[in-house]
């Protein structure tokens, strides 16, 4: 199955049961229009932690009526972050989301020994865009989390992204590996690394997926651009993942996407125990919450 | 290979340096009478001439040059091919170190301009249904990756020459994964993608594979290895000299295997081989020289 918008998310989600969403530190105006937009279409059962009456004053201010929510009250942020975490670890919550506080501090809850949400994997960002020029939505790792990833963390990177996409009900997406070039050049590091995750995957050494790389961008998504080049492809032009080489290259094009190309786009970290939504405040509202329906369809 | 040979219908002209060793004048007489060369040896010629003698070779169907030093000898061969009075150039008696050198030299040499020396060779087992090409038994103790990519692509060549389009090729490792720790496999898994994209031509290339998935198809089903060389291979490509030297030796030894071979690299075929090898090899890398040139 391939997903052409954002909202055939929706698909994914209908008829299971909701999946509880736990926002830490949940006095944020922002996080929390879309938790209860996300609650009011089905798509979770929120549980809100944080100061209750920032909370309740939020919602009141902006006529959210949240009648049948559960809160618990706990005004300290960190402390709110901890219960938030612990009641993923306890499976009391299926998903994690960012209210307001800084993303580290959530990070080093996550990555607690003791409670946390570790599971021996490498968290990594994931986006998913919908943009009006490409004829399905197309995802994107890693824009926004590990800044210059060597081969290990690509490979970790690569089976975070794959396995999120086969619970999406892709079977054997393609993942192509970015780079300047399709030519494998001794001095473009992301190009090395794209000839050996090919490899790798054609031994079965990185599974469920098919790799190609490196591929330049109108290579990968464009299948007119490759045979131009006469580059033959299993990938080129039906890509439904894109490896990015770095931080820059990913957060660069995320936001191209975004601004230049209006795409609509939905993120969320993977690796941990479960996908955490961690949307940032210059993030549309659309955004948060297509975020919080992509890691409801997300949830094993 | 002499079929081929003779359907060139040519005598290419052979420069041998160092001439006096019975083996080499064996295989020298028998390609001249078979049509397809031209000899001129240099070296001692009364001692080329007493082993002629010796050995019932007829020293008259030769050109002879009298050099009474083996470095200097090598110089002249090298020299003749250099100003095309000789198409080939071959090791006679000579250490390979001395003769090497000769052929190395920056100004009387035969290198081509920037090119990465190293050497292919050809090899015959009845157990194995076809040609078997290796590279590099001799030249390049750890090719890195530009000269594995070099020694492909002398390879691929030379497998055309025997009228293999595609050759496969493949990269010889102790395992088909690819290891970060293991740095061949790292190369190997490099040149697949250069393959792919059309940055090293006419090949079938895939690797890493150990020797039973790059020539037997049993294992590729045992295995359950997908690989375009399919138990195929017609070239073989080792990670150092160390692996694929000994290699042909136990072919040679224990499979009854025969092996010719040649330097790559240079602008001329030049025959370098081992002073003890048969008469019979000598002649078969003879022939392979004139498919070559």
């Amino acid at each position: 199955m391939v997903l052409k918008t954002l909202s055939d998310l929706n698909r994914l989600v209908e008829g299971g049961p909701r999946k509880k969403l736990v926002l830490a530190a949940a006095q944020d105006q922002h996080s929390l229009g879309a938790v209860i937009r996300a609650w009011k279409n089905n798509i979770i059962e929120p549980i809100l932690i944080g100061d209750k009456e920032g909370i309740q004053n939020i919602c009141a201010l902006n006529n959210y009526d949240i009648t049948g929510v559960r809160i618990i009250h706990e005004p300290e942020t960190e402390m709110s972050v901890e219960m938030a975490v612990r009641m993923v670890s306890s499976k009391q919550a299926d998903i994690l989301m960012k209210g307001k506080i800084g993303t580290s501090t959530l990070l080093k809850c996550v990555l607690n020994k003791e409670w946390g949400l570790r599971t021996g994997n490498l968290l990594s960002h994931f986006a998913l865009f919908e943009v009006e020029t490409y004829h399905k939505v197309i995802a994107v790792t890693d824009v926004a989390m590990n800044i210059a990833p060597n081969l290990q963390e690509k490979i970790a990177i690569v089976n975070n992204s794959v396995s999120c996409l086969n619970r999406l009900g892709y079977v054997m997406p393609k993942v192509a590996v970015l780079g300047a070039v399709e030519m494998v050049n001794e001095n473009m590091e992301a190009t090395l690394h794209a000839a050996l995750l090919s490899k790798m995957n054609q031994r079965d050494q990185i599974k469920n997926c098919i790799i190609d790389g490196p591929l330049a961008f109108d290579n990968a998504i464009s299948l007119e651009s490759s045979q131009h080049k006469g580059i033959r492809s299993e990938v080129a032009g039906e890509t439904d993942l894109l490896l990015m080489p770095d931080i820059e290259v990913g957060n660069v094009l995320y936001k191209s996407l975004v601004f230049f190309a209006k795409a609509k786009v939905a993120s969320i970290i993977l690796g941990a125990l479960v996908p955490i939504v961690l949307t940032s405040r210059s993030d549309s509202e659309q955004a948060k919450f297509d975020s919080i329906l992509l890691a409801a369809a997300a949830c094993r | 290979m002499e079929e081929k040979v003779l359907s060139l219908k040519r005598r290419y002209r052979i420069a041998v340096a160092w001439a006096q060793d019975s083996n080499t004048l064996g295989a020298i007489d028998k390609a001249v009478k078979r049509g397809f060369i031209q000899a001129i040896l240099i070296g001692r010629s009364s001692e080329i001439i007493k082993i002629c003698i010796e050995e019932g070779i007829d020293e008259k169907r030769f050109t002879i040059i009298e050099s009474d030093n083996e470095t200097k000898a090598s110089s002249v061969a090298v020299g003749l091919a250099k100003r095309g009075e000789a198409d080939i150039v071959m090791k006679g008696l000579v250490g390979t170190d001395k003769f090497l050198k000769a052929v190395m030299d920056k100004e009387n040499g035969l290198m081509l301009p920037n090119a990465v020396l190293s050497y292919v060779g050809a090899i015959e087992i009845p157990a194995y249904h076809k040609l078997l090409f290796i590279t590099d038994p001799a030249v390049i103790p750890f090719p890195d990756l530009e000269q594995k990519v070099a020694m492909a692509v002398y390879a691929i060549e030379m497998a055309q020459k025997f009228g293999i389009e595609k050759p496969k090729i493949a990269l010889i490792g102790a395992s088909e994964k690819m290891n970060r720790h293991f740095e061949n496999s790292v190369d190997y898994s490099i040149m697949c993608k250069m393959a792919d994209r059309g940055q090293i031509k006419n090949c079938i290339m895939d690797g890493p594979l150990d020797l039973f998935l790059a020539c037997d198809k049993n294992s590729i089903g045992i295995k359950g290895v997908e690989t375009p060389v399919d138990g195929e291979a017609d070239i073989l490509l080792f990670p150092s000299l160390e692996s694929c030297n000994p290699f042909y030796k136990a072919l040679m030894l224990f499979a009854q295997g025969e092996l010719a071979g040649l330097i790559r690299g240079t602008e001329k075929p030049v025959i370098v081989m081992s002073r003890s090898e048969s008469e019979k090899s000598k002649y078969f890398c003879i022939a392979l020289s004139c498919l070559m040139a």
